[in-house]
């Protein structure tokens, strides 16, 4: 017999474009951010969103444990985006997120010169 | 549609949710902790850029093998080659149940159908055989008296 928790809960959702369902998140919106991405993003199957949901909550959750560490740290109980900020520094595989969380203003810049220090001398 | 939205919409419409975003960041957290507004702004943007990171990732491996649909075993692909492989593992797991539903979903109302025909499609099969054959031999028959005309 299939276990009646795992089932019903995705059962739970009116299809894939159920906007209450059990993802986490909405998948008309995580598709919408897909085709953001990139110009080659032309088509997307139904199960990549469902796929996302899953995985871009196991990120939200790792990066928040690994944040509330730094808030811990700090004998504080609320969460600022300085904790999230060295969750990321801290953690290697978070390293595409480095300039995003660095910048204190989020207008016209692009390119955040990281690495000016590997920039020849000569 | 309304083009007067103003930037912080249009800006809003682009990313995850944040009331959804700041649900799973609670749910993790003990229950006493609190999260700042610029925190779950900024986790918002973070995982919205996740987002984007592997798509663009498991897109170029779409383009490269020539296949225009980017379907959730690229993203899983994507995933494990950037270096979330646990993700990648629970993804695969939530993609296979997901899809056993379905199966399960669609079976079940194929079921529900067959059911209803099976008494009734062997009748009528059996039926139109025999109808057939009564057709052939009348048409035999007709034949036959035309040669015997004297």
């Amino acid at each position: 017999m299939r276990q009646p928790g795992r089932y019903s809960r995705l059962m739970m959702c009116g299809g894939i474009m159920g906007r209450s369902g059990p993802h986490s998140l909405p998948l008309a919106r995580i598709k919408k951010i897909m085709k953001n991405s990139g110009e080659d993003v032309k088509m997307i199957s139904g199960e990549a969103p469902i796929v996302f949901s899953k995985a871009c909550e196991l990120f939200i959750e790792e990066l928040t444990r690994r944040s509330w560490m730094t808030t811990q740290q700090g004998k504080r109980r609320t969460l600022h985006k300085e904790d999230i900020e060295s969750a990321v520094v801290g953690t290697d595989i978070f390293d595409f997120l480095v300039s995003l969380v660095s910048d204190s203003c989020k207008s016209e810049d692009i390119i955040t010169p990281v690495g000016i220090e590997t920039l020849d001398e000569s | 549609m309304d083009r007067s939205i103003n930037m912080v919409d249009q800006e809003q419409d682009g990313m995850l949710p944040i009331a959804n975003v700041g649900r799973i960041m609670k749910q993790i957290l003990p229950p006493r902790a609190k999260i700042s507004k610029e925190a779950k702004q900024t986790m918002q943007e973070c995982a919205t850029e996740f987002l984007s990171f592997v798509t663009g990732e498991a897109s170029d491996k779409c383009h490269k093998e020539n296949r225009k649909t980017v379907n959730g075993d690229d993203i899983c692909w994507a995933l494990s080659a950037l270096g979330f492989d646990n993700y990648a593992q629970a993804a695969m797991r939530y993609l296979h149940k997901y899809r056993e539903a379905e199966r399960d979903k669609a079976a079940a109302n194929n079921n529900q159908n067959t059911a209803n025909i099976a008494s009734h499609g062997d009748l009528q099969v059996r039926e139109q055989t025999q109808t057939s054959n009564l057709e052939f031999r009348v048409l035999e028959k007709g034949d036959n008296s035309l040669i015997t005309k004297p």
